[in-house]
């Protein structure tokens, strides 16, 4: 029973951390058709923003606003100066991205080294509970509340508000979007910057919880976001939720049954989910 | 009478295909001019290069005066053109109340009194109004899609086709609604289906292979019937 | 006189061809042996390329994950010759292991991406497996060597590079001419059916998904064997070999040759090997190259947006654009 609360607290903490992912990279597919492949650097650059204002000011809120702002703007960056060259175009749209992948990835390593740094937790999330023969992490905890505010934050923006109503118009009709006077490559660049300082969220949360940050965290955190993608259905909103939660737990519950599968676990998942519904879970597929 | 949609010589293009081959016409203000022509004669295509969507290359294109060429779509339609597409562009993902919504510029006064005025002409979208707009039939969407072209303080409105795939009582009603709608707006209208035509129509342009051949008075085309198999034979 | 024209050309680029062979047979001997290395790494990845060019440039497929073959080939390589011998009976057995097993990683992955059906599912997709691979090899330390490689010594008769330099010229040669032949067969041209409308081809009776796994099967395959030469040229295995960079050689190699050429492929890899040998070797002078992914990066960015069909895309516009200009005054003088 103990064993179980902790893995469902870890698995809910993991999955929310993915959550800010996959939300952000299914929403802009689902508007745009454009796979972000800088979503992990994104992620990664949140992460480092976040620690190297941490290390200054010592200030957890001030930290994570930071690194979401930061990224914010290099998301808006990417969209206007590159993705907005390459609507349309699918293979140029992914070669693009990955190109911008790679130099901030490598630009990350040249402010930062190549090497992980380290942070520690803030004070007043450093604790634990030690209830019966499990330990709950107070981390863990905050970032599923976390994960569980950035839910009902974008449901909140998908279904009340104008930018909601273009985003849902958008992924059905782009064109009649624009016909209606609405100048949807605005909403483009800010739904395409909003996903980047979600992953920033992500990364900048992300850091604190395992103690350090490395370049290489953000490929292995865009694998999972992908993952949950693709088994959510793409571009479903409800999807990533679901699939994030899901990844998550399965995550937690191998990795403490069976540690020496859990790399593969995730893909198997994955191709089974395919085979059975090659549209995902949620199936909103995004033939484009 | 004033001039509002002056078009000259226009030729548009998708890809490697010029559909447009030279179209000229004019709409004047407070007119209700219908566009005829069989199938794949550009009809549809002609709305689209008004609203940018698809490339002009060469002629002119101005509503009242102020070029339309080569801008985007949105600043297009913020001139002040509605644009109701073939297949009514209405998005199921949206409630009625939303979808009238996202096409207001302000929701100032005039603005509610007109989407007032579309919800009595329109009594089922009333009926409706919460709901997401999938769960609504073809004709339902037609009268959002027009409602929805209504709803700003435009200057024109294109509507293209609306009889498309409709039962003939559904039509009439959508007749008698144009025939309501022409009183203050003036209407670019495509039409395959003639008694709709006559019904909302002042003038009449037939287009074939891209180009405008004919041009007349409806009165005129419906009177002479040796105009009329004439062009609507091969319509 | 238009056949007669085409004939010359074609009497041309033959002559161009057997040129180009003979230099490449004779540079060893004259050259440094660092271009010696440089020369058979390009042709290796000449046949990398190419069977990238198969995915990209015939099945308008973005494969994320095909390092996997091509590091997989290496690894293979590497286990065997540490584990067993390394002799040349041992290489053969490489090659086949190989064989079977890019097979068998190819029949996985097109059964998992194939029914996706899009492109973007794709990519994903195969980042998805490719990284788990990487993933994989990483952790198992035992047989791999984990993050730190594994360095093996390969079989005597490929110890002298200069006859190292022949192997990777009739490698690549041979793969070459298998791989002309198989996109000149009836699958091959079914292949490019797809690609130009998969919808029509589907109407026209063809099971596309099954064309589709078997051009996945002979790239995977020609990528593993490739990554076999590979390994043996350089007698170290490791992740990097199986990483997102290394499919991003492989497409920048094809992004630069063009896609759908497949000799394309012999212009890209020489680009980048050249490209990075050099980036490798000023970062002894300027530390800032240290980081030279950065500026690979950069030109790979600049070359997606400036020059989406590569050097060849760009040298057979010109060639074209000379031969109206020539057709347009041999009109005016008549």
């Amino acid at each position: 029973m103990d064993v179980f609360f902790m893995l469902l607290i870890n698995g809910l903490a993991e999955g929310a951390l993915i959550f800010l992912m996959a939300s952000g990279l299914s929403i802009i597919l689902g508007l745009m058709g454009v796979v972000n492949f800088t979503h992990g650097t994104l992620f990664i650059w949140g992460g480092y923003i976040y620690i190297a204002t941490y290390n200054r000011t010592q200030s957890f809120l001030l930290s994570v606003l930071a690194a979401m702002a930061a990224v914010f703007l290099l998301g808006a960056v990417f969209e206007k100066l590159f993705v907005s060259r390459v609507y349309g175009n699918i293979p140029a749209q992914i070669l693009i991205t990955l190109g911008l992948q790679v130099i901030f990835t490598d630009l990350v390593r040249l402010i930062w080294g190549a090497t992980p740094i380290t942070v520690a937790r803030p004070d007043f999330l450093a604790g634990r509970w030690v209830i019966g023969g499990a330990t709950i992490v107070h981390y863990r905890v905050f970032l599923i509340f976390v994960g569980l505010l950035v839910a009902i934050g974008i449901h909140l923006l998908i279904t009340k508000t104008r930018i909601g109503m273009v985003i849902r118009a958008g992924v059905q009709r782009p064109d009649m979007v624009q016909a209606l006077g609405i100048n949807i490559k605005l909403y483009f660049t800010f739904v395409f910057a909003g996903g980047a300082a979600l992953a920033a969220l992500g990364g900048a949360l992300y850091a604190p919880l395992t103690g350090s940050m490395s370049s290489t965290a953000g490929l292995h955190n865009q694998v999972l976001a992908f993952i949950v993608v693709v088994i959510g259905g793409m571009g479903s909103f409800l999807g990533s939720a679901f699939g994030s939660i899901f990844l998550g737990l399965m995550g937690a519950v191998v990795a403490w049954f069976v540690p020496s599968l859990s790399v593969v676990a995730n893909v198997t998942l994955m191709a089974l989910i395919l085979a059975f519904k090659p549209n995902g879970l949620f199936g909103l597929a995004v033939k484009k | 009478m004033k001039s509002l949609l002056k078009i000259e010589d226009l030729v548009s293009y998708i890809g490697l295909y010029t559909i447009l081959q030279g179209v000229t016409m004019e709409v004047n203000k407070g007119e209700a001019v219908v566009i005829l022509g069989r199938n794949g004669a550009g009809k549809t295509t002609l709305l689209r290069t008004i609203m940018g969507l698809v490339n002009t290359r060469s002629g002119t294109l101005a509503l009242e005066g102020r070029s339309l060429i080569g801008r985007p779509t949105y600043t297009i339609a913020k001139e002040g053109i509605g644009y109701c597409p073939e297949d009514y562009g209405v998005f199921d993902e949206l409630t009625i109340e939303e979808n009238l919504k996202i096409a207001m510029w302000k929701e100032d006064k005039e603005t509610l009194q007109r989407r007032d005025y579309v919800l009595d002409l329109f009594p089922d979208l009333k009926v409706a109004y919460k709901r997401l707009s999938k769960t609504l039939s073809g004709g339902q969407r037609q009268m959002l899609s027009i409602s929805r072209s209504l709803i700003n303080d435009n200057k024109i409105i294109l509507i293209d086709e609306p009889s498309k795939g409709l039962a003939p009582v559904v039509i009439e009603r959508l007749a008698h609604a144009l025939q309501e709608i022409r009183k203050h707006t003036t209407i670019l209208l495509v039409e395959q289906n003639f008694a709709l035509a006559c019904a909302v129509g002042e003038r009449y342009y037939i287009i074939d292979e891209g180009r405008t051949v004919d041009e007349g008075r409806m009165e005129a085309l419906m009177s002479d019937k040796a105009l009329q198999s004439r062009h609507l034979g091969a319509i | 006189m238009i056949k007669q024209q085409f004939k010359g050309s074609n009497k041309m680029n033959l002559l161009l061809l057997v040129a180009l062979l003979l230099a490449m047979m004779v540079i060893p001997h004259f050259a440094k042996s660092a271009t010696v290395a440089l020369i058979s790494r390009i042709f290796i990845l000449t046949v990398y390329g190419m069977s990238y060019d198969i995915l990209r440039g015939y099945m308008g497929f973005i494969n994320l994950g095909h390092a996997l073959f091509f590091g997989s080939g290496a690894y293979i390589a590497g286990i065997l010759f540490t584990k067993l011998d390394n002799t040349f009976g041992i290489f053969i057995l490489v090659v086949l292991i190989t064989i079977i097993y890019c097979s068998a990683a190819a029949f996985i992955m097109g059964k998992i991406v194939i029914r996706g059906g899009s492109v973007i599912a794709g990519a994903m997709i195969t980042l998805a497996l490719g990284e788990i691979v990487r993933n994989m090899a990483e952790r198992w330390r035992s047989v791999t060597g984990g993050a730190d490689g594994l360095p093996f010594s390969i079989p005597p008769i490929f110890r002298d590079r200069l006859h190292f330099y022949y192997y990777a010229l009739i490698f690549m040669l041979v793969m070459t001419l298998i791989l002309r032949q198989f996109l000149l067969s009836p699958t091959g041209r079914v292949l490019l059916a797809i690609r130009e409308n998969e919808q029509r081809a589907k109407f026209l009776g063809f099971n596309t998904d099954k064309y589709k796994m078997i051009g996945l099967q002979v790239s995977g395959i020609s990528a593993g064997l490739a990554g076999v030469m590979f390994g043996v040229f350089n007698r170290f295995a490791n992740t990097d070999l199986l990483s997102v960079q290394q499919t991003l050689n492989a497409l920048l190699i094809t992004l630069v040759g063009g896609t759908g050429t497949l000799y394309g492929a012999f212009v890209g890899s020489g680009f980048i090997a050249f490209v990075q040998n050099t980036l490798l070797n000023l970062r002894s002078q300027y530390p800032i190259f240290e980081r030279w992914l950065l500026f690979f990066g950069a030109m790979y960015v600049l070359v997606v947006l400036f020059m989406p069909s590569g050097f060849v895309g760009l040298w057979q516009k010109l060639i074209s654009e000379a031969r109206e200009k020539k057709k347009g005054s041999a009109v005016d003088a008549k």
